[in-house]
């Protein structure tokens, strides 16, 4: 059994462990003329919540993008429980089961229902489709969008397109829940619904979240505050982890 | 929701290029069947019409590179009526004989005497008399293409031919043919004692050893050469050649139906770059995201190698209604057929689906994600 398929669930010790971590981590684009991030080392423990904040262009969504590996380092290595991870398939595998992403722009599939967008993340993982339909169905009912997982994604306001992406991203049970800029594109009455729903999740699952924002509010409900600079981490608050909900995570 | 419902999700998204693309596949493979079949079956046809007439072997000039193409003089079918083992021979003179208006008629001139004017089946009338002259018997098809009825006067090579029979061949290459006594035929096309090709029956008392021997005899005769009806068929140039033009415009046809699936699907993942950047981020492998993109292919291909087959046996249908087509060669698609060129094309429209595919999973999946 891998540390991937292993998954948090099992681990009852308070102590905090390393979930993932960055060391040496640069970005650079356009054959250097464009450092997004400089020389990162950052790790995050299991049951963290953590704030990534920073202005425009300051480097945030590069290093949620490396967190998650839908982007790679130029230079450094990204660690998942202690171990390197080197290639793109341990990347695909872990972000089929063990990291949701919800993004500024919810990323649906616009010809697809809610129930659709959210089985789509299930494809492959060994489940029938009844139990696919199901599980999905049952998620969307968690993140309060039972009665509209019929319609299509873009018959939705904004506040239920990032639920159904809240849904997709949280549907395989992960360990760590990374949100980019989950409320940047709602209005003020939806944000806040969106930020009360990812931190009611956090709570109950004891998942780790990575939380995205420029908005200081919705950072300051996070434990832990990580500051970026032109790709530079210049200010972190590591002492706030030790009030993570560690062991608390319960599988459904 | 699995790969195959996404895939018809993502045809259907889009049906006007969808259908485009069935229809290239569909005329393509169509088009491949229906010249492939074409050209067997004209093939097919004449051989079918050999075995009609019931030969053992058929003696040609030696070298003439098609069935034709040579002459022999009557004295040499004289000489292999006298090789032990012949029971009958016939001279026949071959000839496309302009007929008024008409386009030519595949004309077969025979001896008063042949053996052949005895199996001529039928349908009304009756065949020349020993000696008569100017006389003709037409194939069915003949008869109603060239409007005649037996009584009626036909125009062959500018001189009058009364039609004194109707034949009821079953084959369509008989079928069309007009028949008259050879020395009319000699006459009208300045081939004075010559004859194309000379029918032999052999006594099948040792089988094909017999045959064999009776082929070398005859071919012992100088200037010709005995063959089955196969191999005359086989050996003969014209057909080769019509076999290889229709051989290469079906590769053509299939090649282009690959080339649909392949800008079809080139396109579609061009504009859902950001479709397949949210795959990648939700977790689906490069062989998952790439088996999405191959299943439309396939299905795109399944969908117009069925349309191909049915535009294929409607053809089928249609050709032989067609005069100037269905007098000369009947068109039957048949499994034998299909089957290779539905594979082939299958085989080019999933390489054609997996060079978008390929592309599609190269992508660093955060720039995917950025694209509009």
């Amino acid at each position: 059994m891998t540390a991937i398929d292993r998954g948090v669930g099992s681990h009852k010790s308070s102590e905090a462990r390393p979930l993932i971590a960055l060391r040496g981590v640069s970005r650079i684009h356009d054959g250097g003329a464009i450092a997004a991030l400089k020389n990162v080392d950052l790790q995050i423990n299991e049951g963290e919540c953590v704030a990534i904040i920073g202005a425009s262009g300051s480097g945030k969504s590069s290093l949620v993008n490396i967190l998650c590996g839908i982007d790679y380092p130029s230079t450094g290595v990204v660690y998942w429980e202690g171990r390197p991870i080197r290639t793109q398939r341990v990347w695909a595998k872990l972000r089929r089961l063990r990291i949701g992403i919800v993004f500024q722009e919810f990323n649906l599939i616009p010809t697809l229902t809610a129930l659709e967008n959210v089985e789509l993340a299930l494809l492959g993982g060994g489940l029938s489709a009844k139990h696919r339909y199901a599980r999905s169905g049952a998620m969307l009912d968690r993140v309060g969008l039972a009665h509209r997982m019929h319609h299509l994604v873009t018959k939705l306001s904004g506040g239920e397109r990032q639920r159904v992406a809240i849904a997709r991203a949280i549907v395989n049970d992960p360990m760590l829940l990374l949100a980019d800029e989950p409320t940047g594109n709602l209005d003020s009455v939806s944000a806040a619904n969106v930020a009360d729903l990812l931190f009611s999740l956090r709570e109950k699952t004891g998942m780790t979240l990575i939380l995205v924002t420029h908005d200081g509010v919705l950072a300051a409900r996070c434990a832990r505050r990580v500051r970026i600079r032109d790709g530079v981490i210049v200010d972190d608050s590591p002492h706030a982890a030790t009030t993570a909900v560690v062991g608390a995570r319960a599988k459904p | 929701m699995n790969l195959v419902g996404l895939a018809l999700r993502n045809l259907r998204r889009r049906p006007i290029r969808t259908c485009l693309s069935i229809l290239g596949i569909g005329l393509a493979v169509g088009s491949a069947l229906a010249l492939i079949a074409l050209s067997r079956s004209i093939q097919d046809s004449t051989r079918e019409g050999m075995d009609e007439i019931g030969d053992d072997l058929v003696v040609m000039q030696k070298g003439s590179s098609d069935i034709f193409g040579g002459l022999i003089p009557e004295e040499t079918v004289e000489r292999i009526a006298a090789v032990p083992g012949v029971v009958r021979v016939s001279g026949e003179l071959v000839a496309f004989a302009p007929s008024g208006l008409a386009n030519s008629v595949l004309t077969l001139g025979w001896p008063d005497a042949s053996y052949l004017w005895r199996k001529v089946p039928l349908r009304q009338g009756r065949v020349p008399a020993a000696g008569e002259r100017h006389v003709a018997v037409l194939g069915d098809t003949a008869a109603a293409s060239l409007g005649k009825k037996v009584g009626d006067e036909l125009d062959l090579f500018g001189k009058i031919f009364r039609v004194v029979g109707i034949a009821g061949y079953t084959t369509i290459v008989n079928r069309g043919l007009v028949l008259v006594p050879l020395a009319d035929l000699q006459e009208a096309s300045y081939r004075p004692r010559q004859v194309t090709i000379a029918h032999v029956n052999v006594e099948h008392i040792n089988g094909r050893a017999e045959l064999a021997r009776v082929r070398e005899q005859i071919e012992a005769l100088g200037g010709v050469v005995a063959s089955t009806a196969n191999e005359v068929l086989s050996n003969d140039r014209n057909f080769a050649v019509l076999e290889a033009v229709s051989l290469a415009v079906a590769i053509i046809a299939v090649a282009m139906s690959a080339l649909n699936v392949l800008t079809a699907l080139v396109m579609a993942t061009q504009e859902r770059t950001r479709e397949i950047g949210i795959f990648a981020a939700i977790g689906w492998s490069n062989g998952r995201i790439m088996r999405s993109i191959v299943i439309e292919g396939i299905t795109m291909c399944m969908i117009g190698c069925a349309a191909g087959v049915l535009l294929s046996f409607l053809a089928a249908f249609a050709f032989p209604r067609i005069p100037a087509i269905g007098n000369l060669i009947s068109f039957k698609p048949s499994v034998g057929l299909i089957a290779p060129v539905v594979g082939a094309a299958f085989v080019l429209c999933v390489l054609g689906a997996l060079l978008p595919a390929w592309r599609a999973v190269r992508m660093i999946p955060a720039e995917a994600l950025r694209r509009m």
